[in-house]
């Protein structure tokens, strides 16, 4: 039986592009944040869990090696998690693993990408895909969303504006558009039809970390914990024959697992803010509906009526999401620890009120990685 | 027939290396003739660090301190047979080099001549090289003590902040054999599939194996499918300006469910159907290249080479419903 573990430490630098640091004080940054919310040094954690992106996007080849000194590693064990751009929510899973299985108590998780030191478009095409990079290969499934789901096209500049104007509620956000509106969104270039410029992710450097602690180690810190209730991890190969790339099995046997290890029956009821990973805007409904949280061709509904606004009854990215800041490696574990600021009361201005119950989501590769978490104010949450 | 040649290329990108508040002054002082450590409790470490490696507690740049010029060898290894890759074009030494005022050593090259005048414990000091960037091969080291000539310096030079790092891997491997027969097969204008003996269903290009039922597939799975087949997928790229981007305008990548496959083969090139008349459903057909050659085969492509077409145009007949390709979306 796996031993509870919660969040008692969370640090993030800012998500700009050009962060006048190095590798060593990118991560430390945010680490040594995670470790004064939590009151701990590095002396006190047991293992060190980092994770990143393909080492292409910068050049540096194996940098958990190079890294571990700079995380105050020496004579510990140092884990490095890969798995696409799901990659941060799989490390603050495996951290979690690790202090619910029992093997270590406190385990610090640190996730990061500094993509200005490279070129991401072309670091995951190795140089020779022609140059369709991520948008080019999701811009067919959205529009094969947009033609099964009938949603009008102003689903996608609806997300664009709401999670740019939540970023400004984010002192760390990578973008802040004062200006943005939907005119804006619909008159940007296309990039990838039907996604256009303004909903697309932007290309940022930051690191993100937590500090994960098992039950009785709680009482050390004296901010509030967010207690892991449940998470899930699934994996399918992108192409196969019968694959369905909008409604993927994966993704629906991910949130299945997870509701069921939480005891969440109805997912839009019981669960009081989300960050799911939106690099593109049209994967907000998407995602809506390919973890469980919408019927079948639903999820748009859910964004036109305003649910999930910041004030509606299924908050999605309060923090801004992906679409205001991309450090990739990062990006996952910041929908994870957003999930537990929310829980813990610590998401500043894009609070949403007495959240209990949040949820973390990530997605890799070809949309075939997915992680998700969800964390809570209380070990055991009353869902009736 | 052409001949097939083994898989080999060369990926290399020129990234870029912030060098923040103490690896900066590190190379900034390489290029002014001076060689940095850093006061770390009761030690000196050489090259400096941001943080003290035994705990990770932060150091920052008030403990920069000078150490050298010359140093010990603590341990060495001898390059017989010098690359492109390294410091000098004749034989010279790899050492662990000790600075004076440092507790921790350098690895840095020895320019010795001969192995002969390698020791452990031996003697060695900087020299400047006249060119100097603000990187660690600004400087190498030669036997003996005597302290370099002070080397001319820009004092208006900016400190180093960013620099500059070209890393490329060259990649070789011979071609696997399934992906031989289906490179040869485009060779001859045919597409060739392989039919997994599990389930009937048709990869092209395949991987040699059915990912799905875990099972290889052979020689003897091998199926030639049509040139013709329904579009199950598209995208229309409008070109970033990347390092190495050759495209300068919107073009389509289309995925193409071949008549006879299961599988989608992408990444398939259109240049001259409209964008606007371009839809899931459409029928296409390949337009062969008379002379038929590769010059970057791998063993992972998903896609048809693109040396092997000409274009690929419309079959003239109705649109497929796109529900029935809608399995075949990727």
């Amino acid at each position: 039986m796996a031993r509870p573990c919660a969040v008692v430490g969370i640090g993030q630098t800012k998500y700009k592009r050009q962060l006048p640091v190095t590798l060593d004080g990118l991560v430390r940054e945010a680490a040594l944040q995670a470790l004064e919310d939590a009151n701990l040094t590095f002396a006190d954690i047991d293992a060190v869990v980092i994770g990143k992106a393909p080492d292409a996007l910068e050049g540096v080849v194996m940098p958990e090696l190079s890294l571990a000194d700079a995380l105050g590693a020496v004579g510990k064990p140092i884990h490095r998690v890969h798995t696409a751009g799901s990659v941060g929510a799989s490390t603050a899973i495996s951290a979690a693993v690790l202090v619910e299985s029992g093997r270590y108590d406190t385990v610090l998780t640190v996730t990061y990408e500094k993509q200005s030191e490279g070129n991401a478009t072309w670091a995951l095409s190795g140089g020779r895909s022609g140059g369709q990079g991520a948008g080019g290969t999701f811009a067919p499934w959205i529009r094969e969303y947009i033609r099964r789901s009938k949603a009008p096209e102003h689903i996608g500049w609806k997300v664009a504006v709401k999670d740019r104007l939540n970023a400004l509620k984010n002192p760390n956000a990578h973008l802040h558009l004062e200006d943005i509106s939907i005119e804006k969104v619909k008159e940007s270039p296309m990039l990838w039809d039907p996604i256009h410029f303004l909903e697309s992710c932007p290309s940022s450097d930051g690191a993100a970390a937590m500090v994960l602690t098992s039950e009785d180690k709680v009482s050390r810190s004296p901010n509030k914990p967010a207690w892991v209730l449940g998470h899930a991890k699934r994996t399918e190969f992108s192409t196969f024959p019968g694959r369905d790339t909008i409604r993927i099995q994966a993704g629906l046997d991910c949130a299945e697992a997870l509701y069921k290890k939480v005891g969440i029956t109805d997912p839009r009821k019981q669960i009081d803010a989300a960050e799911l990973y939106v690099p593109f805007s049209w994967y907000e409904p998407m995602w809506l509906e390919g973890h469980l949280i919408a019927e079948e061709g639903e999820g748009w509904k859910m964004t036109d009526e305003g649910a999930t606004e910041i004030g509606g009854d299924f908050p999605v990215n309060c923090s801004g999401g992906v679409l205001s800041s991309n450090p990739i490696g990062a990006s996952g574990m910041i929908r994870c620890l957003e999930a537990a600021n929310q829980v813990r009361g610590t998401a500043g201005d894009y609070q949403v009120d007495g959240a209990k119950v949040a949820l973390g989501h990530a997605y890799g590769g070809a949309a075939q990685y997915f992680a998700m978490w969800i964390v809570s104010s209380e070990l055991q949450p009353d869902f009736t | 027939m052409a001949q097939l040649p083994d898989i080999d290329f060369t990926l290399e990108y020129p990234y870029t290396r912030t060098t923040g508040p103490i690896i900066g002054p590190f190379l900034t002082g390489l290029r002014d003739g001076r060689i940095l450590g850093t006061r770390v409790g009761d030690r000196v470490i050489c090259p400096p660090l941001e943080y003290d490696p035994a705990d990770g507690s932060t150091v920052g740049p008030e403990n920069l301190v000078e150490v050298g010029p010359a140093g010990t060898v603590e341990g060495w290894t001898w390059v017989a047979e010098p690359t492109s890759k390294h410091p000098f074009d004749r034989p010279f030494a790899f050492a662990q080099i000790r600075l004076d005022g440092a507790d921790t050593t350098m690895l840095h090259a020895v320019d010795a001549g001969s192995i002969d005048n390698m020791s452990t414990g031996m003697r060695v000091v900087v020299r400047f090289n006249d060119e100097r960037v603000g990187s660690v091969t600004d400087v190498y080291f030669v036997p003996g003590e005597d302290a370099p000539d002070a080397p001319s310096v820009d004092a208006d030079a900016e400190p180093v902040g960013i620099m500059e790092h070209l890393i490329g891997v060259r990649i070789r491997e011979p071609l696997q054999p399934f992906r031989k027969r289906f490179l040869e097969g485009l060779l001859q204008k045919k597409i060739i599939g392989q039919r997994s003996p599990a389930d009937g269903k048709v990869h092209v290009p395949s991987r040699g194996y059915d990912a799905i039922n875990r099972v290889p597939m052979t020689e003897d799975d091998d199926v030639e499918v049509s040139g013709r087949g329904t579009v199950t997928s598209y995208t229309e790229i409008t070109p970033i300006q990347y390092h190495g981007q050759t495209e300068t305008e919107p073009y389509i990548r289309c995925s193409v469910l071949l008549d006879g496959a299961d599988t989608t083969i992408g990444g398939v090139d259109i240049r001259d159907i409209p964008i606007e008349e371009f839809k899931v459903g459409m029928r296409l057909q390949i337009v062969w290249r008379d002379d038929i050659s590769f010059d970057d085969e791998d063993n992972r492509a998903y896609g048809l080479n693109e040396s092997v077409y000409e274009r690929w145009e419309r079959t003239g007949e109705p649109d497929v419903d796109p529900d029935l390709v809608k399995e075949h979306n990727f």
